[in-house]
């Protein structure tokens, strides 16, 4: 019995000194910092830390084992099933070899990046009353220190310790009963989470919020409509403004250096009915360059004033670094629901390209002073006017990508033409509040299509394209070796030559990847191409 | 995925689900002849339903929605079809939050403005007679309560999901949107002659098919010579020479009986 004791003593004891000794190899998990979200994608893979890649939304990877002469090897490694209703709309983010995913109806987890296993869930209840207009969907997780923070369906924003998925703070954001609800994937500058509501459909007046990362302390907000007495609130007729939507949904970019924030805001309210607010309608279906310290606007440029087709600027804006005319310009491009894609000087807003990158019928063209040049015969009326783009656009809020390396931007784009319709509509708190609709424009002759579409910026010109059979709403990720990944509308995965617009590779996937675009890392050693598509998430690698 | 859950059109009038729901919608349409409603109800009824119900409500791929109340349907029972789709058929369940009870309503208030009277015309035709047409130059190709062919759609619900004056103009003149599913398309295998059928989907890559002997098969299109979609229906034309004014009649007047499959049918 003595004896047992001792030796159980002595054994405790060396169970301890070898606990110790592990922990003094194995620190703590690194805290992620602003400095490694800034420098985006690195070239071993070791991250993926925000919604773009980096701040600039480039969705452009460095890693290159997978390259075009190989990809058809590509194999699945393993296959993570929601297990819910509702579909993926999210970028996964990566780190330490774990993967944090939001899914649809609030649910969230943290997968171990090997084996596609569950190391934890988190599930916010939710309230019967919401009026997120177009799906309980979420775009994914802001990253940092030790936390993870989440927009959620109601209009709070959650941070979550990024190692148990619990809660350490959540702070509303506004009343989800009146019409806001948040499906945006925050972004983190100077130490703050920057995030924003929905409702464009509800009467909301949308606004961006800036939240202290550690204590969920609000650190300043710009609304998205200007108030009395505010410059650019006469630019709604009466009290339209109260009213007037132009939420803001889809993550923007963040440029350090000029200490400015990039969103595209959405469309007014009522979407479609014109007298119900005359006017420009600032700052709906605008991109906005804010004060990443304040808040405070810097600049606007509005893409379309007094929009009647519902075209939010809810578009991802892309930044990069061109020689255009032999002069280095800091620009952001963005391709537009309305039809037009731009590139503009990201330090004053001013137009560099303007050009239709679909068949555009509503304006011939984009005048020097900024203002689209507007054909009659566009305002939807109770008649009906028959407009191209549609109402969901020559793009949507999937995710572009742009090759520095060839300058070439990348988008998903859609050639539809609708019927628009308008009436005079009603306000009551959290009904829907659109004042028209849209019908399809099809005939045997014009079957509308989705093409992937290849574009230089410095001109807008389109170097290649790649067609769909049917209408694809896949984001897109390019790597270094030259490969384009993306979607069709029929579900297939596809790998396509960046430089060529040759098809390379394509699997079925069962489902479509609608609004989410795969993402791309190193796991010991090997690339993984991770790919939302439905209610699942499929790592792909290279065979060992 | 577009074609998912391929049968024939969606039957609006037919089922009305027997679930019971937690909140049941009031009796009577309460937005019924509100000027506002019913042109709110207009705009989403242009956006939602008239890709198969038609601009005028009368029926394209999916059924005439002018009768419905002259058929017997009232308003609650239209409202719950709308909130629960028509299982097994095209017609989805329109349901919160992205349509709320007041836009089914006012989608209601806008069709009954639309809503035609009975019709007054003395019955045509005879029905019994019309039958024995329909097995033996129809059923070929179509079935009906459980007997028939299966290349073209299943009619058994012909009667509540056309209108008489469509059956008439599909049988004298035949069409070109021939629907999901039952698409005329030819594929050229890289050995052997054409093989002609319906198309039940397609990708880029690939294209499923029922062939003209009932075979569903799907082809990789990179392993065919080509695959060429047509534009006519393959449901023949029946001009007064192949179906005489009297034997149309007596055939409309049998397939406007079918009201829903019925196994109690003797075949």
């Amino acid at each position: 019995m003595g004896a047992w004791r001792v030796r159980s003593m002595w054994i405790t004891g060396l169970m301890c000194a070898a606990a110790a000794a592990l922990a003094a190899q194995q620190a703590p998990p690194a805290l992620v910092t602003e400095q490694e979200i800034l420098a985006g994608l690195p070239p071993d893979g070791s991250r993926w830390l925000t919604f773009g890649g980096s701040p600039t939304n480039q969705r452009h990877s460095p890693l290159a084992e997978i390259t075009p002469e190989n990809v058809t090897r590509l194999a699945p490694q393993w296959t993570f099933q929601t297990g819910a209703l509702g579909q993926f709309e999210t970028t996964p983010l990566f780190r330490d070899n774990v993967l944090y995913v939001t899914g649809p109806s609030n649910l969230a987890w943290a997968l171990d990046a090997r084996t596609g296993r569950e190391i934890w869930r988190y599930r916010r209840e939710l309230p019967s009353n919401l009026t997120a207009c177009c799906g309980l969907v979420n775009r994914g997780f802001a990253m940092l220190g030790d936390k993870l923070f989440l927009a959620t369906l109601d209009a709070h924003l959650v941070a979550l310790d990024r190692r148990t998925g619990s809660v350490v703070w959540d702070a509303e954001t506004e009343d989800h009963a009146t019409g806001y609800a948040a499906t945006i994937a925050p972004i983190i500058a100077k130490n703050k989470v920057i995030t924003a509501v929905a409702g464009g459909e509800y009467g909301i007046r949308g606004f961006i919020d800036a939240y202290d990362a550690q204590t969920g302390k609000r650190a300043w907000r710009f609304y998205t409509i200007p108030a009395k007495g505010e410059p650019g609130n006469d630019t709604w007729a009466g009290d339209s403004w109260k009213t007037g939507g132009a939420g803001v949904w889809v993550t923007g970019a963040y440029d350090p250096e000029l200490n400015l924030l990039y969103y595209g805001t959405g469309n007014p309210g009522p979407d479609y009915h014109s007298e119900s607010r005359k006017g420009d309608n600032l700052y709906s279906n605008s991109l906005v360059a804010l004060d990443a310290d304040t808040g405070a606007l810097r600049w606007h440029y509005q893409f379309t004033p007094h929009d009647l087709h519902d075209w939010d600027a809810t578009e991802v804006p892309v930044l990069a670094d061109l020689t255009i005319g032999g002069q280095a310009r800091k620009v952001v491009m963005f391709a537009n629901r309305n039809g037009f894609f731009y590139t503009l000087d990201r330090t004053n807003g001013k137009i560099i390209v303007a050009k239709p990158f679909v068949t555009t019928t509503w304006a011939k063209e984009i005048g020097a002073d900024g203002r689209p040049v507007v054909q009659a015969g566009h305002v939807p009326d109770e008649k009906g006017s028959l407009t191209c783009p549609d109402l969901t656009g020559g793009t949507n809020f999937w995710q572009p990508s742009y090759d520095p390396a060839t300058r070439t931007f990348f988008v998903n784009a859609r050639e539809v033409c609708m019927i628009f319709y308008a009436w005079k509509p009603d306000y009551t708190p959290g009904e829907r509040f659109t004042g028209g609709a849209g019908q399809r424009a099809k005939s045997a002759d014009n079957q509308p299509y989705g093409v992937l579409r290849a574009l230089d910026p410095a001109t807008g010109e389109r170097r290649w394209e790649f067609k769909y059979l049917n209408l694809s709403t896949s984001g897109l990720l390019t790597t270094a070796s030259g490969i384009i990944f993306s979607g069709d509308g029929d579900g297939n995965l596809l790998a396509i030559d960046s430089r060529s617009g040759k098809l390379l590779w394509r699997y079925q996937m069962g489902a479509n990847m609608h609004g989410t675009s795969p993402v791309t890392y190193m796991v010991d050693g090997r690339q993984h191409v991770l790919v939302p598509a439905g209610t699942t998430l499929t790592a792909w690698a290279l065979p060992r | 995925m577009r074609w998912a859950g391929l049968v024939t059109a969606a039957l609006l009038w037919s089922a009305v689900g027997s679930s019971s729901s937690a909140q049941a919608p009031a009796a009577r349409n309460p937005h019924e002849g509100n000027a506002d409603a019913i042109r709110n109800g207009m705009g989403l009824y242009r956006s939602r339903c008239a890709d198969c119900h038609g601009m005028d409500a009368r029926g394209v791929r999916a059924p005439d929605l002018t009768q419905v109340w002259a058929s017997g349907r009232n308003d609650e029972g239209l409202f719950n079809t709308i909130r629960r789709g028509v299982p097994g058929t095209e017609m989805p369940a329109f349901v919160p939050p992205r349509t709320t009870d007041t836009e089914v309503w006012q989608m209601l208030a806008y069709l009954r403005t639309l809503a035609a009277p009975a019709p007054t015309d003395p019955p045509r035709g005879n029905a019994q007679n019309g039958e024995r047409i329909f097995r033996t130059t129809c059923a070929g190709c179509h079935r009906v309560n459980g007997a028939g062919g299966r290349l073209g759609p299943d009619l058994s619900r012909a009667g509540a999901s056309r209108s008489r004056e469509r059956l008439v103009a599909q049988i004298r003149r035949g069409f070109e949107d021939s629907g999901p599913g039952f698409s005329p398309v030819t594929i050229t295998p890289l050995e052997g002659p054409p093989i002609h059928g319906v198309k039940k989907n397609e990708d880029l890559f690939s294209v499923q098919i029922m062939d003209t002997n009932e075979r569903i098969q799907g082809y990789e299109k990179d392993s065919t010579k080509g695959v060429v979609n047509e534009r006519r229906s393959m449901m023949p034309v029946y001009g007064p020479d192949r179906l005489s004014d009297s034997d149309l009649d007596d055939l409309v007047s049998y397939l406007m009986t079918l009201r829903g499959f019925n196994p109690a049918v003797p075949q």
